[in-house]
């Protein structure tokens, strides 16, 4: 009896053991390899500019080749508000908030989604996806979607494949016909996103969860007040 | 708004069945090991329970994974699941536990079922009789190492949902714990229905065991339904929204009071107070207790399942 328990207890150190090497094998090298990068990508929506157009959503579908059935971007529309003749509506943009504590990333068994450590863009590897949707589950957002023709996870990657990698703005950005949409740097303080988020007072969704969105609103004056 | 069909719905129930099975084969086996250490000992393999739970166990979580896998949008992918870790993803944990949990479960057979296999094959496999002696000799650790992976596999079902912040009903630390318990019960349930199917003896001492057990578990499951939406509703905002959402009125709220709490939970506790009370247990009693305890399950799986991705924050 002695020696079984023992042996037991053995056998339970080792799986104690094999663990805290695993762990240890899979701690990140953050201090080392770290060297704070100077991009922090960005985005400002303003819902008094919005004419709720859609060409944004249009021009992200033709770029990135997005089927139809499933969008990246999507501009909600709520209202009316107010009496006729002076209705207005409120319309607010729907589309990844490129978290700074990325759900989505955390909860990948593959590491398919991912966080670009250059750009902070939060973006999906389709070769390593298997498609288990756990990433869509756990977005509070309910941004993510399954690519009908890839079969893979997608979503808004502020046009990190197709138009940045030319040096080009986003395509919803360059779209917008009454400049809405505001793109750049968070850490460059001469940039217009860094003057907009300084100049107009923003609000950020869910930000209680924890995630740290990158996307900002500016909240439309004649929507309604909701509690 | 339909039940199985409605806004933000990622999960549907194969997600529900793959929850439910590896439960299943987790508790199934927890109950097969106390069965042989507290009870049987070296007879364990002679027992029909043992025997039933032995047959469970491989097939329910083999066919969890299945489930899995043809259910990923990309199954011939799956192998990357294997190969790529994230440690910060419960999922790809849980792989691992799974995985870890199969080979000690198929060595942890070998061990308990070393004398009959080796009788059979009479010498045949020499090989194969060397690694059954090599495991029947190692069997202590390979229990303990066996008890770890399967509370961890019952625990993981619900850590699994739990991670899911943008759900109040799932995001919820309770429930992994009441995961674990109507696993366990699953189990349980399991290995007494196979084991009188199996020809098990229903007033037999292996019944008894697991019929003491069954009541107090029983009871902290209900305890842990109770402040799992006590604790939702208390929380007010979302939290409450989603749990009125889930017990009130309407379908889910139809399978929760009566198939999770009357089918699953009350009846059974109902028929194990009047059996010990009885003591004279006989096989359609024991049939019928444990199939209501899987049902109940079952139904509680996809209960939480889809009532959880109804409500977000
Ligand atoms: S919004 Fe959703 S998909 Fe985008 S980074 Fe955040 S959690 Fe991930
Ligand atoms: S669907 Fe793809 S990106 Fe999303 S969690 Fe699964 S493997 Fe990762
Ligand atoms: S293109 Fe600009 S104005 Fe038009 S819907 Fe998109 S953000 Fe609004």
């Amino acid at each position: 009896m002695d020696n079984s328990k023992r042996r037991f207890l053995k056998g339970c150190g080792g799986v104690i053991a094999g663990m805290s090497v695993y762990t240890v094998t899979q701690t990140p090298q953050a201090n080392t390899t770290e060297q704070a990068s100077e991009l922090k990508y960005a985005m400002v929506h303003d819902e008094n500019l919005c004419i709720g157009c859609n060409a944004c959503e249009d021009a992200c579908r033709q770029v990135n080749h997005v089927p139809d059935g499933v969008t990246r971007v999507n501009i909600e529309r709520s209202g009316p508000f107010g009496e006729y003749p002076n209705q207005s509506y409120r319309f607010s943009r729907h589309s990844c908030q490129h978290c700074e504590a990325a759900p989505c990333v955390k909860v990948c068994p593959t590491g398919a989604a991912y966080i670009d450590e250059e750009t902070g863009i939060v973006a999906v590897n389709e070769d390593r996806c298997v498609g288990c949707q756990y990433c869509i589950a756990a977005c509070p957002y309910q941004i993510r979607f399954i690519n009908p023709e890839t079969r893979v996870a997608d979503k808004c990657d502020f046009c990190q494949q197709t138009q940045l990698s030319e040096g080009l703005l986003p395509a919803c950005v360059l779209a917008c016909p009454t400049n809405a949409l505001v793109f750049g740097n968070l850490k460059d303080p001469a940039s217009a996103l860094v003057k907009t988020l300084k100049s107009k007072p923003t609000y950020r969704d869910k930000v209680d969860l924890g995630t740290r969105p990158k996307l900002f609103h500016v909240r439309t004056i004649d929507g309604e007040i909701v509690l | 708004m339909s039940a199985f069909h409605f806004d933000g719905l990622v999960w549907h129930w194969p997600i529900a069945i793959y929850l439910f099975l590896a439960g299943l084969s987790a508790g199934a086996v927890f109950f097969a090991i106390m069965l042989k250490h507290f009870k049987l000992a070296d007879k364990a393999y002679l027992s029909p329970f043992v025997q039933a739970a032995a047959v469970i166990a491989p097939i329910a979580v083999c066919a969890g994974l299945g489930i899995l896998v043809i259910d990923l949008t990309k199954p011939l992918a799956f192998w990357k699941i294997l190969v790529f870790y994230n440690t910060s993803s419960v999922m790809s944990m849980g792989v691992l536990v799974l995985l870890v949990y199969q080979v000690m479960l198929f060595a942890w057979l070998g061990s308990v079922f070393s004398t009959p296999i080796q009788q059979w094959l009479k010498q045949r496999l020499p090989l194969l009789n060397k690694l059954l002696a090599l495991l029947a000799r190692h069997e202590d650790v390979i229990t303990g190492v066996l008890v770890i992976l399967s509370l961890s596999l019952g625990a993981y079902t619900g850590f699994l949902l739990s991670a899911l912040i943008g759900f109040p009903l799932l995001n919820n630390p309770v429930l992994p714990l009441l995961f674990l318990i109507s696993g366990l019960s699953s189990g349980a349930a399991a290995t007494l229905l196979g084991g009188v199917l199996m020809r098990g003896n229903p007033n037999g001492v292996e019944v008894r065991f697991i019929h003491r057990i069954e009541i107090p578990m029983i009871l902290v499951e209900i305890a842990l339904l109770f402040t799992f939406f006590a604790g939702l509703i208390l929380s007010g905002g979302q939290s409450q929204v989603a749990a009125l959402n889930a017990i009130g009125e309407g379908f889910w709220g139809w399978i929760f009071w009566a198939g999770v709490v009357g089918v699953g939970l009350t009846l059974p506790l109902a028929f194990n107070l009047w059996m010990k009370v009885s003591s004279d247990r006989k096989f359609a009693y024991v049939a019928v207790t444990a199939s209501f305890s899987l049902i109940g399950v079952l139904l509680l799986r996809n209960f939480i399942l889809y009532t959880g991705q109804m409500t977000a924050v």
